[in-house]
Order: structure tokens, then C-alpha cells, then sequence
């Protein structure tokens, strides 16, 4: 099977409020899948309706091949869930936990090996509480494994973790991935998706605003360096249009800011320094960066990206 | 299932806190009611009435009898053997056979039979006197010529049962009526706060196991409780068991079902484990003072009486006293155990209706 979850014009309604609009996409087999987009934006609904926590108001869910509203039930022995805000059982260890879990899918887990595989195996005989937010999110991988899944799916699993805890995560994600399970993800981490993702879908406020990898999400704005101007006061027209001749784009954002994406000719980047310099602009603070796709994101939606 | 049920008794035993004040509260009114001496307060004493002779004279006596405020009529079912028995068990305090014969016209008068426990002479001289006085009413009513009737007083021993044998049973009552509506009612409420059942969810684990899995838990916790309410109160106080152990148990459990479902609906009415808690008290505590755990209901004012044997813990108080102190086998309390399993049915459908996991 190539595709692990297939999601097709898939649209939920909570009231009035429309949570997901008319999405679609497909997680192949075997890839690490993200999510990408601001809190809000719909990730988690998405993730549920694949879960089947929630029911579509419409549209179409496959994972592994079957319809997510008639065979939930095996669906769900055949797949591990990381869920954003879950807790665990009070006063049980994580041994004991882990091989309650497992109990649910009516497996007998080996709990050491599983905890070794997260590096929690000296904390075995302790329990949730007394990890830190890095060793917790580490045993939440480790719970949504003990059932062998094909498919596991982490909902910002790296949320709240100091830098440290979250590249040690990453690369426990990509251990998983190499053992074969396909990975789907949300995040509204920029620098997560694209060191971790293969392919990403980007939503905001409930709509799919592309799919694809993030180099060729990048490699969309056909620019090279992103200059941002935070300025004392907003620009006159000679001086939008002199900089609207050196850059790819010019993007006007809230607060006198201007995004210039610089296109991929030579010395682009000196011919805008000079440009803000001769044309007497009242630069408060300038940054230059590389094209990232946080600039796709802003292209795409308009805003920069909101916690 | 099992892997859950042991998981959940572990959960909860180790939540020595929460267990510790379970237990704790019973445990210290079986102490303060097993060392000092607190009464019950006055109470009705109760009758029964053996009617052999089935005469007008006999009706109207039972009718009078009846009318007498101090005294509650109570049904003799197995006959007079099984009512002796009850009077010598405590269970009963007073015992009149009205025999063959009596009111019948023209005929010598055979004497009525009262009998009663020996230690309680004082009260009972009151009533062979007001037995006497009825009868001879009842014999001598228009239309009958009989001759004044006698009445033979018998005092027997009994071996009655203290306020304190009663108060063990109705604290047994109280131990699982609190723990099983609170701590289910708290636990599911901090499991829907804390995303844990959301957690389940996402897994292939049928909702019935659950379910089955925390009742079975709270079963054996409520069965542990009541063996440690029950043993205190026999070996270190000396209270009254007569009955079979097993037999209350099974009360026990019942009623705890019963419980366990109110628990559920009280956690679908409320948002936090502050809440259930103090909604699951408001439901237990009215109970446990209305149902007869710690006084008769019969003194109750109004109505209450009467509306109180409709509530759970009254069944289950009155099923464990009579197999307890009486001796009276499981299947003689099924008047106790249809209305018990009638709540478990209504409290269930209630419960399926309104539980919420979110």
C-alpha cells in the first residue's frame, strides 16, 4: 500500500464555527508527514477525525486502507496516538503503564526494551510526575508504540521543550521512522518541520494551503534572502517603488514592517543595503536572513506565523 | 480487562490519601459508637400478630392495636415459628397470638398470648395492660356477649441486639454508599480534566471493559472496606454477628452497584473533582441520615417515613441487619433485594444516558 492516510475534501463544522474547510492530502507510506500551521489553524481536528476521536462533518479518512467511521476499531490496533494535552494513570510506574497500554491492544509488551528505546529505562519503577517535559514527551512516544504500529501520529510533540529535549525528540522520531512506521505530525515549529518533515501540509484558519516538500515549498518564493525592515515611519511611494525594483517581492506587514525577498542575482543582497541607505528610509532595525519557511508561510497566508 | 481491574485497585491503593480518609471516617464513628454508649433515641416498639382466630373480635383487636402510636405492626411472613424466632433474635419486640376461638360467641374466652423479652418488664406490664384493655374492648363489642378475655403474658429471653450491632451495619452502609459515589464521581472527572480518556480512546480498548474494569475495582475496595468496618466492630468491640458473612456481602455489593452508578451520573453533572465531590456528598449524606444508619426512620416526622424506604441505602441497611443480627438467610431479604436491583437498573439506564467522557 502506498498510502498510509488519505483525506478527502474532508470538512468539520462545530456550530457555526468550521474547524476544517474541504481539505485533502495523502501521507505515503513510510514518510515523516507534517502538519504545519499557527495554533487554530485546524491540525489537531485533522489529526482526530484520522484518529477517530471525531466524526467528519464531510469529506473521506482512509488510514492503512479502511474507512476511519467503519473500521475504527482496527484502525486503531494498527496505529499509535501521541495526543497534545493527554495524561497517564496516577500512581502506576511507567513499566506498569506501558504494559497496561499494551494490555488495550491485547499485546504482552516487553516495557524495558520499549523504555530503553526512549532512554527512559533507569526511570522504569517511576512514574509520569516525576519526569521533566522532555522524559514525559519521550514516554508518550514510547506508549504510542507498544502496540508494533504502522503508523504513529504525534500531535505537536515537541511543544513546551527547551531546545535541548527537542532535538533529543527528533531524533527519536527518526529512529522510529527508521524502523519503518510511517510518522504523521503537527507542529507550528518552522525549524521542526523542516529538519524533520519529508513532505509538509501547511494550513491556516481551517484551509490547506500547500503541499510538498519543504525544499520545494522553499524553493517556490524564487528567492535566496529575506531582508526585514522595521521602520520609524511607513514608506513613500518612491522609496516602495525603488526597493520593489530590486527584490523578488515587497511585503507589507503591521508596525512599518516590510519583508523584501531578493531574488536570486548577484550582489541582490548589496543592491538593497545601498538602495535603504541612498533613499534616506528611516530604518529602525534590519535583519537578513535566509529563505525559510517561515517566508513561505508568510507568503502564503500573509501573516507571520502565530503562537 | 483483569490487567485494568488489578491496575485500578493498585491505582486506588496507592492513593493512600484518598484511601486512608475512606476508611478513616467509619472507622472512627465505629470507635466513638463502640466506646461510648450512644443511644438511638426512643422508637416504636414493634409487633406481631398471629391471628388463629379470625373473628370480628379478632379484627377489630388488630385494628385497635393499630391505632396505638407506640406501637408498629410489623408482617409475619413464615408464621408463627419464624416470628418466635425473631423475637428471640431481637428482631421483634413484642409477639401476640390471638387464638382459636377468641370472640367467638357464647364460648369461654381463650386467653390472647403476648410475649416479650423478659429484660424489658417495665415497658412490657405497660402493654399486656393495653393488650388486656382491647381485648376485653374487642370481646365486648355490641352484638357479643363473651365473657371478658385474659390475656397470659410470657416473658422469654431474648438476645437482643445493641444500638451499637445496628449503627456497625448502617456504618458498613455508609462506608460504601460515600466511597462508591465519591471516589468514582472524582476519578472520572479528573480523568476527563486531564485528557486520559481521551487517551483511551484512541485506543481499540472496548468501552464496556473500561467500564467493567473500574467497577470491578471499586467492588473489591468496597468488599475490603466493609471486612475492615465489620472486623473492627466484632473484634474489638464485641458487636453482634450472627448471619452469614457471604450473605452480607452480597448486599454489600449490590448496593454498592447501586452507588457506583449514582457516582457516574453525579461525574456527568459536574466539571471538576472539587465538584463531584461536593455533589456526591450533598447526594450521600441526606441518605445516610434519612435511610436508618444511625436512628429509626420510624421517628422521622411527615411523610418521611414512608418516603425513605424508597431510597437505596434503606434496603441495603435493613437486608444486612436482618441477615446479620437475625441469622435470616440471603433469599428472606428479596423484598430488600427487588428494590435494590431495581435502583441498579434505573441508576444504570440514568447513567448510559448522561455519562460523558469529554
Amino acid at each position: 500500500m502506498d498510502e498510509a492516510v488519505r483525506v478527502e475534501g474532508l470538512t468539520k463544522r462545530f456550530g457555526s464555527f468550521t474547524a476544517v474547510s474541504d481539505i485533502s492530502f495523502t501521507v505515503k507510506t513510510g514518510e515523516i508527514f507534517g502538519i504545519l500551521g499557527p495554533n487554530g489553524a485546524g491540525k489537531t481536528t485533522t489529526l482526530e477525525i484520522i484518529e477517530g476521536l471525531q466524526k467528519p462533518s464531510q469529506g473521506q479518512v482512509t488510514v492503512l486502507g479502511m474507512n476511519v467511521l467503519k473500521e475504527s476499531a482496527r484502525i486503531k490496533s494498527r496505529i499509535g496516538v501521541q495526543l497534545q494535552s493527554s495524561a497517564y494513570f496516577d500512581y502506576l510506574s511507567l513499566r506498569e503503564l506501558l504494559v497496561l497500554m499494551g494490555s488495550f491492544y491485547g499485546r504482552r509488551v516487553d516495557a524495558d526494551s520499549l523504555l530503553n528505546t526512549v532512554g527512559l529505562l533507569d526511570k522504569a519503577k517511576s512514574r509520569v510526575a516525576k519526569l521533566s517535559g522532555g522524559q514525559k514527551q519521550r514516554f508518550t512516544v514510547a506508549a504510542s508504540l507498544v502496540n508494533d504500529p504502522e503508523l504513529i501520529i504525534l500531535d505537536e510533540p515537541t511543544i513546551g521543550l527547551d531546545p535541548q529535549a527537542r532535538r533529543h525528540l527528533w531524533e527519536l522520531i527518526r529512529q522510529v521512522h527508521q524502523r519503518g512506521v510511517t510518522v504523521m505530525l503537527t507542529t507550528h515549529y518552522m525549524d521542526e518541520a523542516q529538519v524533520l518533515c519529508q513532505r509538509l501540509a501547511i494550513m491556516d484558519h481551517g484551509q490547506l494551503v500547500a503541499v510538498d516538500t519543504p525544499q520545494n515549498l522553499v524553493g517556490r518564493l524564487q528567492a535566496t534572502y529575506t531582508v526585514k525592515l522595521v521602520l520609524t515611519q511607513a514608506l513613500n511611494g518612491a522609496q516602495l517603488e525603488a526597493l520593489q525594483g530590486l527584490a523578488a517581492s515587497v511585503q507589507a506587514l503591521e508596525g512599518n514592517t516590510y519583508i523584501l525577498r531578493l531574488d536570486k542575482t548577484p550582489r541582490a543582497l548589496d543592491k538593497a543595503l545601498d538602495a535603504i541607505v541612498q533613499g534616506n528610509i528611516s530604518l529602525e532595525h534590519l535583519e537578513v536572513a535566509p529563505v525559510t519557511l517561515e517566508d513561505v508561510f508568510l507568503e502564503l497566508t500573509g501573516t507571520e506565523l502565530r503562537d | 480487562m483483569l490487567t485494568l481491574t488489578f491496575a485500578n485497585i493498585k491505582m486506588m491503593a496507592r492513593n493512600y490519601h484518598t484511601t486512608f480518609w475512606a476508611l478513616f471516617f467509619p472507622l472512627l464513628l465505629v470507635v466513638v459508637f463502640g466506646l461510648f454508649d450512644v443511644g438511638g433515641g426512643p422508637r416504636p416498639a414493634t409487633i406481631t400478630i398471629i391471628d388463629d382466630a379470625r373473628t370480628p373480635a379478632a379484627q377489630e383487636l388488630k385494628a385497635s392495636l393499630a391505632q396505638v402510636h407506640s406501637l408498629e405492626i410489623s408482617n409475619a411472613p413464615g408464621g408463627l415459628n419464624a416470628a418466635r424466632q425473631r423475637l428471640a433474635k431481637g428482631g421483634l419486640d413484642y409477639l401476640l397470638v390471638i387464638p382459636s376461638g377468641f370472640g367467638a360467641a357464647g364460648a369461654e374466652q381463650p386467653p390472647v398470648t403476648l410475649q416479650y423479652d423478659a429484660a424489658e418488664q417495665e415497658r412490657s406490664q405497660l402493654v399486656e395492660g393495653l393488650v388486656r384493655d382491647l381485648a376485653i374492648q374487642a370481646v365486648q363489642s355490641p352484638g357479643s356477649s363473651a365473657a371478658p378475655a385474659l390475656v397470659r403474658a410470657e416473658g422469654i429471653a431474648v438476645n437482643k441486639p445493641s444500638y451499637f450491632d445496628l449503627v456497625l451495619l448502617g456504618l458498613v452502609g455508609f462506608g460504601t454508599m460515600t466511597h462508591s459515589i465519591i471516589s468514582i464521581a472524582v476519578r472520572i472527572t479528573a480523568y476527563r480534566n486531564q485528557s486520559i480518556y481521551k487517551r483511551l480512546l484512541v485506543t481499540p480498548l472496548p468501552v464496556w471493559k473500561y467500564f467493567a474494569a473500574e467497577i470491578g475495582a471499586h467492588l473489591a475496595l468496597a468488599l475490603a472496606q466493609a471486612a475492615i468496618i465489620l472486623g473492627l466492630g466484632v473484634l474489638a468491640f464485641g458487636a453482634r454477628f450472627n448471619g452469614n458473612v457471604l450473605a452480607v456481602f452480597a448486599v454489600v455489593l449490590l448496593g454498592s452497584i447501586v452507588f457506583l452508578n449514582i457516582g457516574f451520573i453525579v461525574s456527568a453533572w459536574t466539571n471538576t473533582p472539587a465538584a463531584a465531590s461536593g455533589l456526591g456528598n450533598a447526594v450521600a449524606l441526606p441518605m445516610l441520615f434519612f435511610s436508618g444508619a444511625f436512628f429509626a426512620t420510624t421517628s422521622l416526622p411527615w411523610v418521611l417515613p414512608v418516603l425513605v424506604q424508597g431510597l437505596p441505602l434503606t434496603p441495603m441497611l435493613e437486608a444486612m441487619r436482618l441477615i446479620a443480627l437475625q441469622g435470616a438467610p440471603l433469599w428472606s431479604t428479596w423484598p430488600q433485594l427487588a428494590m435494590l436491583t431495581g435502583w441498579v437498573a434505573g441508576t444504570a439506564l440514568v447513567a448510559v444516558k448522561v455519562f460523558r467522557f469529554n
